[in-house]
């Protein structure tokens, strides 16, 4: 018991000595996620906002492929983009295997259908009387998408939040994709993975709390969001 | 004679049910008309089809000579504004709220932002500029859509149930409003209604709807019954009407309730048309009396307070009504 204590009382000082590894190791992680809900939310809320808008066939379809993908397990997205990233793959010679860049990939991936289902729920929960109105208006298909947009946009950036929760607490596809390389893809969660598997808790720990900070702030931001849009 | 609006064989069904047939409809550039009917009587689609956001599924309607097609819809739409009888309010301050129609038409924000501050303090909310619309009472928020209709400068302004939410202070500033703005721009008003007795108050000409088809009665006193006498009456199980001339088919029929006189006693040469009944309800209906009088069916009567105060009837008080044979019109 004592040794936990101790390795808990070590994260601690980890923590608030700004350690230059932990601190590191968290930039990177909030890099990758960042850059993979920025790529994420750039393909899935225009492609929420059509699928909610408009009709068309197969759509039922579409929206049950969608939920299934936000089941979606992310060894199976880390295996596939690894056969797309390696040398062999149809994408090798970029060279994105084992970089920050190759994790974002596939942590968008991870993302994407998260953001769109989200953005679609935000839409279809709209007033439909907002729809009839920006017609009234004389707004044209753009202008009312962008109208509605704006009106769900407390909804919409809470989908954006919660695809960020998923891809900075992942490990699958960061470990697969990153490699964890020391001071280059290393991220939170593959860093505290590797830190146990050796017995070096107090890393592990130091991570986690932070893990857990920033968990905490996720929520707390989409509790807000939850609160403006209700 | 410039027309708005030339509608012909307009039909417009949700799913099998056809809630609009109307054979020919004009009204005049510059009129002001009041489309009266029960609930379910077509008013609010036809409405929706002359704001052209929605397409009928047959018929035509011209709008100032030209035939809408789906290239011209929104050029159409564009140039009138309707006034929904429970208007969205965007999740943004009552000013914004008003430069949206503006600023979609790319009208500048310096000149959008003048033009909404014009029309705010024309429905009398200049001072709740900044605030949150969505904190606007029911009564407020309609006149915050009024202004976000008449920023736009319509050729036609169409408003479903404009009254509703708002107080008797509101209906009149509202009503001021349409009038200046018809006279002063010649604005074509449409408006539906239930209240009979503000219809004259705005609206030139009325236009009755039932049942999705223009009819020439109000609706407010609608019996359902048929023909019977040879065409002469109307019998209803509860009530027999005379007719004004022999008459074939028809499921109802429908008295004007202003041209139904009420008196504590029995009139001499009291018409063929005549009831004993109690008086069920009375109401003050903005300026004037409704009167509701169980007579084996329940009648609305509406009268000026001039009436009112030679009558004086109390509730329960025991009172005849008379109109005349013409007064009863029969509706297929």
């Amino acid at each position: 018991m004592s040794f936990i204590v101790e390795a808990f009382s070590r994260a601690c000082n980890l923590v608030v000595d700004f350690d230059p590894e932990v601190y590191l190791v968290v930039w990177t992680s909030l890099k990758v996620s960042f850059a993979a809900v920025v790529a994420a939310s750039a393909v899935g809320v225009p492609l929420g906002l059509l699928i909610a808008l408009r009709e068309f066939r197969g759509r039922e379809t579409l929206l049950v492929v969608l939920n299934t993908m936000m089941a979606l397990p992310t060894v199976v997205v880390g295996l596939l983009f690894y056969a797309v990233l390696s040398r062999r793959g149809p994408l090798g010679e970029l060279d994105m295997l084992f970089t920050p860049v190759g994790i974002a990939l596939g942590l968008s991936v991870l993302a994407l259908p998260i953001v769109v289902n989200l953005t679609i729920s935000a839409i279809e929960g709209l007033d439909r009387r907002l729809f009839l109105t920006c017609r009234l208006l004389g707004a044209t298909a753009v202008q009312q998408a962008w109208m509605i947009l704006k009106e769900a946009r407390f909804a919409v950036m809470a989908s954006v939040v919660m695809a960020f929760g998923r891809v900075v607490s992942e490990v699958g596809i960061a470990m697969m994709l990153g490699g964890n390389i020391r001071g280059f893809t290393r991220t939170m969660t593959t860093a505290i993975a590797l830190e146990t598997s050796k017995g070096e808790l107090e890393l592990g720990l130091a991570l986690g709390l932070l893990l857990l900070f920033v968990a905490f702030a996720v929520n707390a931001a989409l509790y807000m969001l939850q609160r403006r849009s209700g | 004679m410039r027309l708005a609006y030339s509608a012909e064989e307009l039909t417009f069904s949700y799913g099998a049910v056809e809630a609009l047939h109307i054979n020919r409809l004009d009204i005049r550039a510059g009129e002001r008309i009041a489309l009266v009917g029960p609930n379910g009587s077509g008013k609010t689609t036809l409405l929706h089809l002359l704001a052209f956001i929605a397409a009928p599924d047959k018929g035509t309607i011209s709008f100032f000579g030209e035939i809408a097609t789906p290239d011209n819809l929104l050029a159409f739409r564009r140039r009138a504004a309707l006034l929904l009888q429970q208007s969205y309010l965007f999740r943004t301050s009552v000013l914004t709220n008003v430069e949206m129609g503006l600023r979609v038409r790319g009208v500048s924000r310096r000149k959008s932002r003048r033009m909404a501050q014009e029309a705010l303090d024309r429905v009398g909310l200049l001072a709740l500029e900044r605030r949150s619309a969505r904190s606007l009472s029911g009564g407020e928020a309609q006149r915050l859509a009024l202004a976000r209709a008449l920023v736009l400068n319509p050729e036609v302004l169409l408003l479903d149930e404009p009254s509703t939410h708002m107080d008797k202070a509101g209906v009149q500033r509202t009503e001021e409003i349409l009038l200046d703005l018809n006279r002063q721009t010649g604005t074509t008003v449409i408006l539906t209604t239930h209240n009979l007795e503000r219809v004259h108050s705005v609206a030139q000409r009325v236009v009755n709807l039932f049942r999705g088809r223009v009819v020439p009665a109000f609706t407010d006193n609608l019996f359902k019954g048929e023909v019977t006498g040879g065409g002469s009456s109307f019998e209803t199980g509860r009530a027999l009407f005379r007719l004004p001339v022999a008459a074939r088919g028809g499921a109802y029929v429908t008295i004007d309730p202003t041209l139904i006189q009420v008196s504590r006693v029995l009139p001499e040469d009291a018409p063929p048309n005549t009831f004993e009944g109690r008086v069920v309800t009375i109401a003050q209906e903005n300026g004037g009396i409704r009167l509701e009088v169980a007579a084996g069916e329940r009648f609305h009567v509406l009268m000026s307070p001039g009436d009112w105060d030679l009558l004086k009837a109390a509730l329960g008080e025991k009172v005849w009504l008379t109109f005349g044979e013409n007064a009863v019109i029969l509706l297929n």
